[in-house]
């Protein structure tokens, strides 16, 4: 059994923030760089699935030299092979394209994304690789039930409001997995600085069109924003409390 | 300018997030024409002013499927070729909206909350790195825009509307993710946070397990209900039947106190239309601040103590 | 008839024979139980071996000799097993040089020395030290019996068990003794009834005793009689509790002070390293074969004291750990795979293949350790229960087999560099709100690098002490600057919580960026990032001067750099934080500080090497709550400690973690407004009378 499981090294913005010279971006200075908390669970739910029925379990990412981090914290988990492909857009066509590439090459019995990713945020990239290499897909899957003979999966698909629909989807397939459906295991820097060992497949993305192209990027007005209860925390809860009573009446 | 919305339904029931897509569609001009992809769309009521057309399209499924969603807005689109397809951003959006994009070579963008026409270009605003900056995107050279919009950023549309209906026939197919069941995720024991009063709610803010229980208490003594943000639930300290949010429950008590909640998007889509929302959190920075009423940046279990000293 | 007695007197050849026999039947017996123990041993890890073995042997000589450790925190236990210890070796070695006489010094060399002066001298001393042992171990058994010390009482914090058989032991070993010591003064009593020759009177008490039996008319013929049946009932007890040491409590006379000898002078300070490329089965304890052999020999010295018990913060508040007991459970462990017990097939049994968490050792055992080092400190045979435990999370860690809050910030510390998650950015920017430039150390030289820490740089608690220390050093016209977002988690507590391979490459990023600057020496604020760049930096190159700021401090106090503007005249208690007293030994400057700013110090009941940690040590500030029951936490626990002391103002630390720790303590153990916690910083910047900061960000809400 073959899982693909697509990774990415997101970026993440503090309170100080400067774009950069044409506006378009955050200045990379006032970015510190994770591995996608989605992402993690989805290497956690390959992992699992190749622990109960063998294979091996592949992990890509799309982006520069950096986004290795992602790729070496998958390895350090437990994934056997690991590639990037650079040169691609980020917006989610531009990877997905990228991703399918690999995915096609890799015929995978299953490829498991997260859902988004935490620094764009589009829950875009998992379907796009999905249409682009014809597989069936589902999206925010909470629980998968994999029957690799049967060809089959039932997963379960959070819907708002608490809602979860059971779904049953041929495979080969794309999952993109929702936070909470397993634990992730630990990445021991034993294991990460082994993983700086291994080999990376680095391949090159062939262009295509992008998405989007952003205009324009800026801190948006904050509005009026909340009122400000002053003082120690005696007083605000002073304060608090009279509000309560009162909006509650 | 044509503008196709999709609407949204479960369990027979038409979505909020389909009138938002209608009032956003007006603010693009043109026609707008509303698709209702279901096994029995009649009994789907999407007339609202600011529809022009309902375009109703059978198909076997009793509830979505991507497969058929996608090949059904795949036809319609061939033949009305609209400039613009509204999805909402929804967890059966993000099922096919962004495959339709990338078959028919369109552009896309995702969690949009704002839009604007510039001649005929479509820009689309959206936020990016946790929702800290936003930004305007444009699509040139793209034959067409799928949208993913944000579900409460614009105001349902509503009122009694006046569009022609006609049927679709969608091309049949395979529908390789097939539904099988609806399953409700809580125990049906536990209490429903979306008919309380007063919710005390609290997030990742709160640090251990240990503190749900002081918090717990805390909100019996306020004589409150306690809610929880996602992180909670993910970490297994509450049921989900307590969460607020997207994937939880969308509450509008008369008083919503957040404890601990950064104010995630899909969190403030839960609770956005609670009457007084009071947020305590550290970071003054927090996205929660920008929905909430009142505001205090402070140590919350400091406030949590004094508000126990007075109850 | 000069002054001497007869060996083997009144008995045939054979019996003398016989008695040979049984001695080298002991002796076999003896040695085939070291051997065992040594076997057991040479199951561990081999370390390297151990360095300048004269040194040891000489220090280790000192320590045992003087009972220096035995003694500590409890003086009459201590000389009761000074009595024992000198009586057993006075009798053994008496015993030893009457053997010499007859096996050796007569026929071999026709040298007889013992009678006259000699022997009156030998009778003399052995019937002294014969007493004090049997005072010994009276005192002993009255510890035991009537005062019944909490640190002698075998339950367990963490499990019931039925431990009658430790006691029975114990008891057993004390009876032996005490027989053994009875016998002997029986019998020389009388040997010294038959005829009571008067130069006798040398061994007083046996004189006492011969002259008493005679009095009952046991004298002559009777009392010989008696000598000869008391004669072969000590001898053969004798012999028997000699080839039982090893199979015994015993064994500790043994273990223990060869322990003191070969253990690490600096167990717990500096950990041992984890070689590059160390496969996961290397990776800390994890069989009982994992163990070094001198930590397995170290479980054989442990006597059961209880002084680790009784010192122990996390024992003390109801958490499920007792390092005694952990000691003891890994001794069960190692005699059940590898031992006497094993060999014979006396149970219980431990499978040797099989992992020690969570049988016998439980994981939330271990995770409960603050790694406070108070049980080392008072270990009288030198055990090593801190490096122990962190080679146990060693190989948790490395299995991830840890719980989820403790796992994700680890992961944070790796992708931010702090415990808090915060961006790197934010490293500095309490430096920003001050009405001076801090300068930034990776751009120019200054004097003093200043390591702030995790803790002091981004707690908004911690947030006062640190601005107040940066003002006090322009103040003193200390030429400082600090690393911004380049400096990095020291490392300390992630290192004891078991995280090797990322104290490793923290370590090795700010010893890099550390070694690109130009400075004197490193000023750190947090006493376990002062103990890691200080102890354990040099082994990856970074060798520096490092002070830390107690010890600034009080040097610009005393060269009138600083000079206080009034004096405090308040009274105040102060806390010795563990990584900077008992790990480091740094006990006087916070002390000389309060003095020079005019603080009234009145001491903490455990204070110094006997202080009381606060409980985020080792990790556990990032780890939930492990306590059992709704008694005090560590730190709710010192505030009543401090509290009790009466009319104090401050309760004054010099620890970020403490800060934090105890600032909710006061809270939490409805203490607030009888005390009040201060940074030394703070005190100090309130003695030099300059005026409190406005904080930038009120000044900016207020305009809002």
């Amino acid at each position: 059994m073959r899982v693909v499981v697509c990774v990415k090294q997101v970026s993440q913005l503090g309170d100080e923030v400067e774009f950069t010279g044409d506006g378009c971006d955050v200045d990379p200075d006032y970015l510190d760089s994770a591995l996608n908390e989605w992402d993690g669970f989805a290497a956690e739910e390959a992992l699992q699935l190749r622990e109960r029925l063998g294979g091996e379990v592949v992990v890509v990412t799309c982006g520069g030299e950096e986004s290795e981090q992602a790729l070496r914290r998958a390895l350090a988990m437990g994934a056997d092979r690991a590639i990037r492909v650079e040169g691609a857009g980020r917006d989610p066509l531009s990877v997905g394209r990228a991703l399918a590439e690999v995915v096609r090459a890799e015929s995978p019995d299953l490829v498991l994304c997260g859902v988004q990713s935490s620094d764009s945020v589009q829950a875009a990239t998992g379907t796009v690789l999905a249409e682009l290499c014809d597989l069936p897909r589902v999206a925010v899957v909470t629980k998968v039930d994999y029957d690799h003979e049967a060809r089959k999966a039932v997963v379960d698909r959070e819907l708002e409001g608490g809602l979860v629909d059971r779904v049953e989807v041929d495979t080969p397939a794309v999952l993109t997995i929702q936070t909470g459906i397993n634990q992730p295991r630990y990445a021991n820097l034993r294991a990460i600085k082994q993983a700086e060992q291994v080999e990376i497949d680095v391949r090159t993305a062939a262009g295509g069109a992008e998405a989007y192209r952003v205009r324009r990027m800026f801190v948006p007005s904050k509005g009026e924003g909340a009122q400000l209860l002053k003082g120690s925390p005696a007083e605000i809860a002073g304060q608090l409390l009279e509000l309560v009573r009162e909006r509650l009446k | 300018m044509t503008v196709l919305v999709i609407a949204e339904h479960v369990r027979g029931q038409v979505r909020d997030v389909t009138f938002e897509l209608v009032t956003a569609a007006g603010e693009l001009g043109g026609p707008v024409t509303v698709a209702v992809i279901a096994r029995d769309p009649a009994a789907l009521d999407v007339n609202v002013a600011g529809v022009d057309e309902i375009v109703n399209v059978a198909v076997e499924a009793a509830e979505f499927e991507s497969d058929v969603w996608q090949r059904a807005v795949e036809a319609l689109v061939a033949e009305r070729k609209p400039q613009v397809v509204l999805l909402g951003f929804t967890v059966n959006s993000m099922g096919y909206g962004p495959a339709l994009a990338a078959k028919l070579g369109l552009g896309f963008a995702g969690d949009v909350h704002g839009l604007a026409l510039e001649g005929e270009a479509v820009i689309a605003t959206r936020s990016f790195y946790g929702s800290k900056v936003s930004a305007e995107l444009e699509f040139p050279g793209a034959a067409g825009v799928v949208l993913l919009l944000r579900p409460t950023a614009w105001t349902p549309a509503e009122g009694p509307g006046s569009a022609t209906v006609s049927a679709f026939a969608a091309p049949a197919g395979p529908s390789r993710a097939r539904h099988l069941e609806l399953v409700e995720a809580a125990a049906a024991s536990d209490v429903d946070i979306a008919q309380a009063d007063f919710l005390l709610s609290i997030g990742r803010g709160i640090g251990e397990r240990e503190n749900v229980e002081l918090f717990e208490a805390l909100a019996a003594k306020l004589g409150a209900t306690l809610s929880v943000s996602r992180p909670i639930v993910d970490a297994g300290w509450m049921p989900s039947s307590r969460q607020v949010g997207q994937s939880g429950k969308t509450v509008k008590p008369k008083v919503y106190l957040a404890f601990g909640i950064s104010g995630a998007v899909q969190h403030l889509a839960g609770m956005k239309g609670s009457g007084t929302i009071v947020a305590v959190n550290t970071d003054p920075e927090a996205a929660i601040f920008g929905v909430a009423h009142y505001g205090a940046v402070a140590d919350l279990f400091d406030v949590a103590e004094e508000l126990e000293k007075l109850l | 008839m000069s002054e001497t007695r007869e060996s083997f007197a009144g008995l045939p050849e054979w019996a003398v024979v016989l008695w040979y026999v049984l001695i080298a039947v002991s002796v076999a017996v003896f040695l085939a139980g070291v051997f065992l123990l040594r076997r057991k041993y040479a199951r561990g890890r081999s370390l390297a071996p151990f360095d300048r073995p004269g040194t040891r042997v000489l220090r280790a000589a000192r320590i045992v000799l003087t009972h220096a450790w035995i003694r500590r925190r409890d003086t009459g236990a201590g000389l009761g097993h000074l009595a024992i210890f000198y009586g057993f070796l006075v009798l053994f070695a008496g015993t030893g040089i009457l053997a010499f006489q007859d096996d050796f010094a007569e026929p071999v060399l026709g040298w007889d020395f013992f009678h006259g002066p000699f022997y009156l001298g030998y009778s003399l001393f052995l019937d002294v030290f014969g007493v004090a042992l049997v005072a010994g171990l009276l005192v002993m058994a009255v510890k035991r019996g009537l005062q019944r010390p909490r640190r002698l009482d075998y339950a367990r914090p963490d499990r019931d068990e039925d431990r009658r058989r430790y006691v029975a032991g114990d008891w057993a070993f004390l009876g032996f003794l005490f027989f053994l010591a009875l016998t002997g003064f029986l019998l020389e009593g009388f040997r010294i009834a038959v005829d009571r020759p008067d130069f006798e009177a040398w061994a007083p008490f046996g004189w006492l005793l011969g002259n008493g039996f005679a009095g009952l008319g046991l004298d002559g013929a009777a009392a010989d009689d008696a000598r000869l049946v008391t004669w072969w009932v000590h001898g053969v007890v004798a012999l028997g509790f000699v080839a039982s040491i090893p199979y015994t409590k015993a064994v500790h006379m043994l273990a223990g002070p060869v322990n003191v000898a070969v253990r690490d002078e600096r167990a717990g300070r500096r950990l041992p390293e984890l070689p590059a490329g160390a496969k996961a089965a290397d990776v800390g304890y994890g069989l009982v074969t994992d163990l070094s052999w001198q930590h397995l020999l170290s479980l054989d010295a442990c006597t059961k004291c209880g002084k680790c018990h009784e010192a122990c913060p996390a024992n003390a508040t109801g958490y499920p750990l007792s390092p005694r007991d952990l000691i003891l459970d890994l001794r069960e462990a190692a005699e059940g795979a590898l031992g006497i017990r094993a060999a014979m097939g006396v149970g219980p049994l431990h499978d040797a293949d099989a992992t020690l968490v969570a049988n016998p050792i439980r994981p939330e055992t271990l995770w409960s350790c603050m790694q406070c080092m108070a049980c080392v400190e008072i270990c009288p045979v030198g055990i090593e229960h801190v490096p122990i435990i962190v080679e146990l999370r060693r190989r948790l860690v490395d299995r991830g087999e840890m719980e989820p809050l403790l796992q994700t910030t680890l992961e944070t510390i790796y992708d931010s560099g702090n415990s808090f998650g915060e961006p790197k950015r934010k490293r500095g920017r309490w430096a920003k709100d001050l009405p001076f430039e801090v300068k930034d150390i990776r751009k120019e030289p200054a004097e003093i690098l200043w390591f702030v820490g995790d803790y002091a740089s981004l707690d908004p608690r911690n947030l006062r002490a640190t601005q107040g220390l940066a003002r006090i050093l322009r103040e003193a016209g200390v030429d400082f600057g600090i690393l911004y977002d380049a400096e990095q988690n020291a490392g300390c507590d992630v290192r004891r919580v078991g995280e090797e391979g990322l104290y490793q490459h923290l370590r090795e990023q700010n010893v890099e960026r550390i070694s690109q600057c130009d400075f004197e020496r490193i000023l750190t604020s947090d006493p376990h990032s002062f103990h890691t760049l200080r102890n354990e930096y040099p082994e990856a190159g970074g060798e520096w001067e490092v002070v830390h700021h107690s010890q600034l401090l009080l040097e610009l106090l005393e060269t009138g750099k600083l000079t206080p503007a009034k004096r405090l005249g308040a009274r105040v208690t102060y806390h010795d934080p563990c990584t900077l007293g008992r790990y480091n030994g740094v006990y006087e400057p916070p002390r000389q500080v309060l003095e020079a700013i005019g603080a009234e110090l009145v001491e903490m009941p455990r204070n110094r090497d006997n202080s009381f940690c606060c409980g985020a040590g080792g990790g556990r500030i990032w780890m939930s709550e492990l306590k059992a029951g709704d008694g005090p936490r560590p730190a709710e626990a010192r505030i009543h400690e401090a509290v009790a002391l009466g009319g104090l103002d401050y309760f004054v630390v010099c620890c970020p973690k403490d800060v934090t720790m105890y600032e909710d303590a006061i809270k939490t153990s409805g203490h607030q407004g009888a005390i009040e916690l201060r940074e030394l910083s703070e005190l100090v910047l309130e003695s030099l009378g300059l005026p409190p900061l406005v904080a930038a960000a009120d000044e900016e809400e207020g305009e809002e």
